[in-house]
């Protein structure tokens, strides 16, 4: 398959800690990749400078042909749950998406954003001030946001932190789905079942630097370990906190 | 694009009631203003044009203050409430996003100029002068408002904090107004003398006098103090330019 992300010796530091270290990834199109390590492993730092949103120190990135410093034309095709959760409280859920929606240049964006909200089960508040959210019901509009423009690659950071079972079993539903619908999605999660429900591949990262990458049952045979994601995923990092 | 940026800011204006309290502010301090000047026993001595000069100053140098203070925080709030990766992970550019946020201060301006108005019919009654007082508090203000708005925005742009650019904005406010509060002898001292003909707030002040006090209402008479009004919004605007040129999408996040 096509490789849409490619990633050669990624660096990042900050002051005299690499937050990221030498990382190399490929991802294919259509793939729905997942990307895990313990906290300050780099996770955010890399999805930031996979979108443009960090400076690498050093390194090359490529999306969908676009080489870095060059990443403007992607920011039509792709989509961003970031990690920072900010939002415009005064707003609408309704409100927030049309504002998204114009930046977009949407056509017909009343009708793309109640689908959207319906997706993510938030048409019955889509009148009521953000301020007024859960947490679990910004995520969701967070997600609604990220695909408001039917984003070709999605990247995720933490898409279920703070959603209730209910919840999450839905995000991952649609987020199926939209990766069945050809989305290549790159998900950033400490839900070690979440990925290893739904990635078809899978990185793992620890002080920036990558520890392994392939599917579940090549790390399966690298770490010599026939049981869970958890348990490739301790061994690997050699660290409890997951 | 930028008229949606323009409009979530006028919006947001209205939903928080920053902009209501602004102009119930305004209102208040003109209306306490010209209570005195046409109650007060020594104030309402003064000459009608004096009156009027007094309250021209107070609506521009209210104006100034208010803007200073809004014009702030409107673009450094994007980063300190961490709106601003979702923004810019968007195809918004740089200068929809400041024109947007410049037209949304200038947009509160109009606000506090339009709450002026009646103020401005109730002491200028009786006298030729309403429309050149109107007009030339409208286009002073404008002027002068719309340099402050370009400066602070690239403070605000080059801090990303509301509280430094804010600190930095009040005192180059308190600064350039200062001056405009010698007494005459004072600015007969040459150096002072050239201050005050570059200092925006003082050729504000002087343009005003020259209208309302003196009855020079062309604007060819009053060309001498417009020009270094331009000149500074000019200043301001490439400071602008440079500022918007220096930040980077790559940098919307602080390093952690």
């Amino acid at each position: 398959m096509k490789t849409i992300i490619s990633v050669i010796n990624l660096t990042k530091s900050y002051g005299s800690i690499k937050a990221v270290d030498g990382l190399n990834l490929e991802i294919a199109e259509g793939d729905f990749f997942g990307f895990l390590g313990p906290n300050g492993a780099g996770k955010t730092t890399t999805i930031r400078m996979l979108t443009g949103i960090i400076e690498p120190d050093d390194g090359k990135i490529t999306i969908a042909g676009n080489i870095y410093p060059n990443l403007k034309p992607i920011l039509n095709m792709i989509g961003v749950v970031p990690e920072s959760r900010g939002f415009y409280e005064w707003m609408t859920a309704k409100e927030y998406l049309l504002f998204f929606a114009q930046l977009y240049n949407i056509p017909c964006p009343h009708k793309k954003i109640d689908e959207l909200l319906g997706k993510v089960n938030l048409s019955e508040r889509k009148n009521s001030a953000i301020a007024t959210f859960s947490r679990g019901m910004k995520q969701r509009l967070g997600l609604a946001r990220a695909l408001v423009n039917d984003p070709k690659i999605l990247f995720l950071d933490e898409p279920t932190l703070g959603l209730d079972p209910q919840g999450q079993e839905e995000i991952q539903n649609l987020l199926k789905q939209l990766n069945k619908n050809g989305v290549t999605i790159f998900l950033s999660s400490h839900q070690l079942n979440e990925v290893s429900n739904l990635c078809s591949r899978v990185a793992i990262i620890n002080k920036g630097r990558l520890v392994a990458q392939g599917t579940i049952s090549e790390l399966q045979k690298k770490t010599n370990l026939a049981g869970s994601l958890k348990d490739i995923f301790l061994a690997l990092t050699n660290n409890n906190h997951v | 694009m930028f008229r949606n940026i323009w409009l979530k800011e006028l919006k947001e204006q209205l939903y928080t009631w920053k902009g209501t309290l602004w102009l119930v502010i305004s209102s208040l301090v003109f209306s306490l203003i010209s209570y005195l000047l046409l109650t007060d026993k020594e104030l309402s001595l003064l000459d009608q044009t004096e009156m009027m000069w007094m309250l021209a100053k107070v609506i521009i140098g209210i104006g100034l203050l208010i803007i200073s203070i809004d014009a702030s925080s409107i673009i450094s709030n994007e980063f300190e409430k961490e709106t601003a990766e979702s923004l810019f992970l968007s195809p918004i550019k740089m200068k929809d996003f400041v024109l947007g946020k410049l037209l949304a201060s200038l947009s509160m301006w109009f606000f506090i100029f339009i709450v002026s108005i009646p103020y401005i019919l109730v002491t200028s009654a009786g006298t030729k002068l309403f429309f050149p007082f109107l007009i030339y508090v409208f286009l002073l203000g404008t002027i002068g408002v719309l340099g402050f708005i370009m400066l602070i925005f690239a403070i605000s742009l080059l801090f990303r904090s509301s509280k430094n650019t804010l600190t930095t904005s009040l005192i180059i406010l308190l600064a350039l107004a200062v001056p405009s509060l010698f007494s005459t002898t004072l600015k007969n001292n040459s150096f002072a003398n050239v201050l005050s003909k570059v200092n925006p707030v003082d050729n504000i002040f002087s343009s005003l006098d020259n209208v309302l006090v003196d009855y020079q209402t062309s604007l060819l008479q009053n060309g001498q103090f417009i020009f270094p009004l331009v000149l500074f919004c000019l200043i301001a605007f490439i400071f602008l330019v440079y500022a918007s040129k220096r930040f980077k999408r790559a940098g919307v996040v602080k390093h952690e």
